[in-house]
């Protein structure tokens, strides 16, 4: 893998870049309803003064010189005031951030650490009981919606054993590690269920197709131990797929999970989101789609570099 | 008459509890844990478009209404009446003049002292077109301010406004020597307000909680003389999701919620250590027809015959049994302006009349049993907010009635700012919604032929007049017959039909003491400082 192709593809990623937000803007732009339809049917506020505010935000711009602004503020580093607060867009997201990452990052590391050997398991175990089992759990845990499982959990573990927090972030004057790993519990136990579901799945049936595969047959016909097989041979091609699949639910580690941090009362990217969409405010919905924009572009690149390090036959020039 | 008397405890889990207002001595200190439904966008009175349950606890207004929705003197030693000289008419009776005393010795959270300067300086701040402020309410009306001394403001109207009491200055006053000059959009006191409340901001994290701590030089009193507020902190949750909020009242993290929907009120019913308390609310649903264009709705024997299908009793019932079935947009409530007589109420259920009066009108049914005339189907859209439970619960009791009547009416729902943006252009055929008021409701806005809010198209001359009566007299009696002449209008014309009254809901731990529900459009925490925990047992509060 050479610098050069790193290069390459981050300047490849400008146009994408730019493409999206051009798309993004429109779409926001379309959705019906605007920022300062919170004052149209407010006595109060006349129509002079809704025109100074269209002015003052220059909503009353064409369209396009509006995004050409927004992209040149953007540029810049400016990112504008979130119409809805008042408050500096880059400060609404930032604020938000360190919950996000905390939550998606704990659910990620909980789905590679449960999925991957739960995907080996039941592959190499197919038709036994255990896979029987691991896929009666698996197709639940797709199966299940977030909400009710999450409500579930709050009424068993909170409300009758009392064991974790039902909600929120951490106990308002306390901090430390266990106070925040008792809030982070059950959402980061929710938001992960589904995807340690689908990625054994995945793994399962990919590792199933590459445990066909002649060169198996022949390992196993040298005399290679079965796990020695599975782990050393088929594992490695078998998770190029998974890769795939694990790499487009990265970047929900950054843009977050709106049901899980509603349900969980979860400061995060997430609910910042809705609470934008549902007041139409253009400069932080921007920003936040932007920010998950470049969280998948980073996350699909990461996944051309994993593919290169787990199969020997990839090579990025 | 009155709907409910205030803070009627509904429903315990314990045996032996008092109403919403205790007679036992007070209990000093204590964190109350409030959880509320909603994000807070900013601790700005003026420019948040939620309620402000967070800011009435810090800052406050001259005047507030009380658990009766009468005002009261807050920062103003009394309320300005005709009868006491605090309100007098000038240019002949055209326009009117209001002067406020101020409370003397009344103090900033930081010392400084509260003067009719920051009362000038609030209406200066708020009427500057640069502000952007969720509610202006009052400012254009107001012509001049005249601050004679400290303690003294004489407000000039340009007008004749009756309800002046309801806005502006009632809303709370701002420090004028901290907000002076500064950008009220992007200031840092829109996230740590200062007032002259009994409660401070001691930190606001955005999408988590407000933490109030109490003010220690507070100026209110206790009918014993004692200082106030009894409670030290109050820490404010915000919990986005009912169903959470719901956990987290059962699992004792929160101790009160303020206006929960009916749907978690039955839900709670019933659960240990836990109260919840029913007073009115001077708010109320209706289905609004969309009057715009060539809409058949402009038809007032299908609006009739609409009123005739709807079934209060079963809207009631879905609704937890907690609403009040009412039949004019004057809630009984309001007994300075309600007529109860007969003609000034809508329609009631009737479905048999219903049906002979679209029969008669040539609405024929088919084969499907719909009806339609000159081949044009009676088919209808109705809208309400997405995601407001109460209201969808009851859209599709609506949707099942005009069935019953042969009218087709499917959801089409709409979330937030697209909502409002329907229910403003009257892009709708019906819509089912809910208008809160205040204590001195203005009526023109919602159904005045050029009233901001009336936009499914509706205009009566007769209505305007009545209206202009209603909201230019002062006289109680004069205005009362303005009323009844309003009320008799909307129920021959019906722009809409009056549903159910709303009634308030707080679910609150059974340890909080002298909580009481106000029915305004102002929140139960203008009473906050009355508030106190009694200790757990065995425990300090």
């Amino acid at each position: 893998m050479s610098a050069a192709f790193l290069l390459k593809r981050l300047l490849g990623a400008v146009p994408l870049l730019l493409a999206i937000s051009l798309l993004l803007f429109v779409i926001v732009h379309l959705a019906p309803g605007g920022p300062l339809d919170v004052y149209v049917d407010n006595p109060s506020v006349t129509p002079e003064a809704l025109r100074q505010l269209r002015i003052g935000y220059g909503l009353d711009r064409p369209l396009p010189v509006q995004y050409l602004l927004w992209l040149k503020s953007m540029l810049e580093g400016a990112w504008g005031y979130s119409i809805r607060t008042g408050r500096p867009v880059t400060q609404e997201i930032i604020e938000r951030l360190p919950a996000t990452l905390l939550l998606g990052g704990t659910a990620l590391a909980l789905s590679l650490a449960i999925a991957l050997p739960v995907g080996v398991l039941t592959a190499a175990l197919r038709r036994s009981g255990v896979d029987r089992v691991l896929t009666f759990l698996s197709f639940s845990g797709i199966s299940i919606p977030v909400f009710w499982l999450a409500l579930m959990l709050q009424l068993l573990l909170s409300i009758k054993l009392g064991w974790l927090p039902a909600a929120g972030y951490e106990t308002i004057g306390a901090s430390g590690v266990r106070d925040r790993l008792a809030h982070l519990v059950m959402p980061a136990l929710v938001l992960s269920l589904a995807t340690i579901a689908s990625w054994s799945r995945f793994l399962r049936s990919s590792l199933i197709d590459v445990l066909e595969q002649d060169y198996i047959r022949t390992a196993f016909a040298k005399g290679h131990s079965f796990a020695g097989v599975i782990l050393r041979h088929a594992l490695r091609n078998a998770l190029i797929p998974v890769v795939t699949v694990i790499s487009l639910d990265l970047a929900s580690v950054i843009s977050g999970a709106v049901i899980t941090e509603t349900v969980f009362a979860w400061p995060g990217i997430g609910r910042l989101f809705v609470e934008s969409m549902d007041g139409r405010d253009y400069p932080v919905l921007m920003g936040l789609m932007m920010l998950g924009s470049v969280a998948l572009i980073l996350a699909n690149l990461l996944a051309d570099l994993v593919y290169a390090a787990i199969d020997p036959r990839i090579r990025y020039e | 008459m009155r709907a409910f008397p205030a803070g009627v405890v509904l429903t315990a889990g314990i045996a032996l509890i008092s109403g919403g207002v205790s007679v036992a001595a007070p209990v000093r200190g204590g964190t109350l844990t409030v959880g509320l439904p909603y994000d807070i966008d900013t601790l700005n009175v003026y420019a948040t478009a939620t309620l402000g349950d967070v800011e009435s606890a810090v800052i406050e207004g001259l005047l507030a209404p009380n658990e009766h929705a009468r005002y009261e003197p807050v920062l103003a030693t009394e309320v300005p009446t005709l009868a006491n000289g605090g309100i007098e008419f000038t240019k002949h009776g055209a326009a009117m003049r209001v002067t406020y005393h101020l409370r003397p010795g009344v103090t900033w959270q930081d010392g400084a002292p509260l003067t009719s300067a920051d009362v000038k300086f609030t209406w200066e701040a708020v009427a500057d077109p640069h502000f952007l402020a969720e509610s202006k309410d009052g400012t254009q009306e107001v012509e001049s301010i005249d601050t004679p001394d400290d303690l003294t403001v004489i407000v000039n109207y340009r007008s004749v406004s009756p309800s002046f009491a309801s806005t502006l200055f009632t809303f709370g006053i701002l420090p004028r020597h901290l907000l002076a000059g500064k950008d009220l959009n992007h200031d840092p006191y829109n996230d740590t307000p200062l007032g002259t409340g009994p409660f401070m901001v001691r930190e606001f994290r955005r999408g988590q909680f407000v933490v109030l701590d109490r003010n220690p030089h507070y100026w209110g009193r206790d009918a014993q003389g004692g200082t106030l507020p009894y409670l030290d902190r109050i820490v404010y949750k915000l919990i986005p999701s009912s169903n959470t909020l719901g956990a987290l009242i059962r699992a004792g993290e929160v101790l009160l919620a303020p206006r929960i929907p009916f749907m978690l009120a039955k839900q709670l019913e019933g659960t240990a250590n836990v109260e919840l308390i029913v007073g009115p609310s001077l708010g109320w649903a209706r289905l609004a027809f969309g009057m715009k264009g060539k809409s058949l709705l402009r038809d007032p024997v299908l609006r009739r015959a609409i009123a005739q299908a709807i079934n209060r009793a079963a809207l009631v019932k879905a609704a937890g049994g907690y609403p009040q079935p009412i039949r004019s947009p004057v809630l009984p409530v309001l007994d300075e302006l309600y007529d109860p007589s007969p003609e000034a109420e809508v329609p009631g259920y009737d479905p048999v009349a219903a049906n002979q009066a679209l029969d008669a009108a040539g609405y024929r049914r088919g084969g499907d049993g719909y009806r339609s005339r000159d081949g044009v189907p009676l088919a209808f859209g109705i809208t309400t907010q997405a995601g407001e439970i109460d209201g969808e619960i009851a859209e599709q009791i609506i949707i099942a009635e005009l069935k019953a009547i042969g009218i087709r009416v499917a959801a089409d729902n709409k979330t937030g700012i697209a909502y409002r943006q329907v229910r403003y252009r009257g892009e709708y055929d019906l819509l089912y919604g809910r208008w809160v008021t205040a204590a001195d409701p203005v009526y023109s806005v919602f159904y005045g032929s050029h009233g901001p809010l009336n936009g499914q198209g509706y205009a009566s001359a007769p209505l305007d007049a009545a209206l202009e009566r209603m909201e230019t007299l002062l006289e109680p009696g004069p205005r009362r017959a303005a009323s009844a002449d309003m009320q008799r209008i909307f129920a021959h014309d019906l722009p809409s039909i009056p549903l159910l009254s709303n009634v308030s809901i707080a679910a609150k731990s059974t340890r909080l003491k002298n909580f009481v529900i106000n029915p305004t459009n102002m929140t139960d925490f203008i009473s906050v400082a009355h508030w106190y925990l009694e200790p757990l047992p065995g425990r300090a509060p």
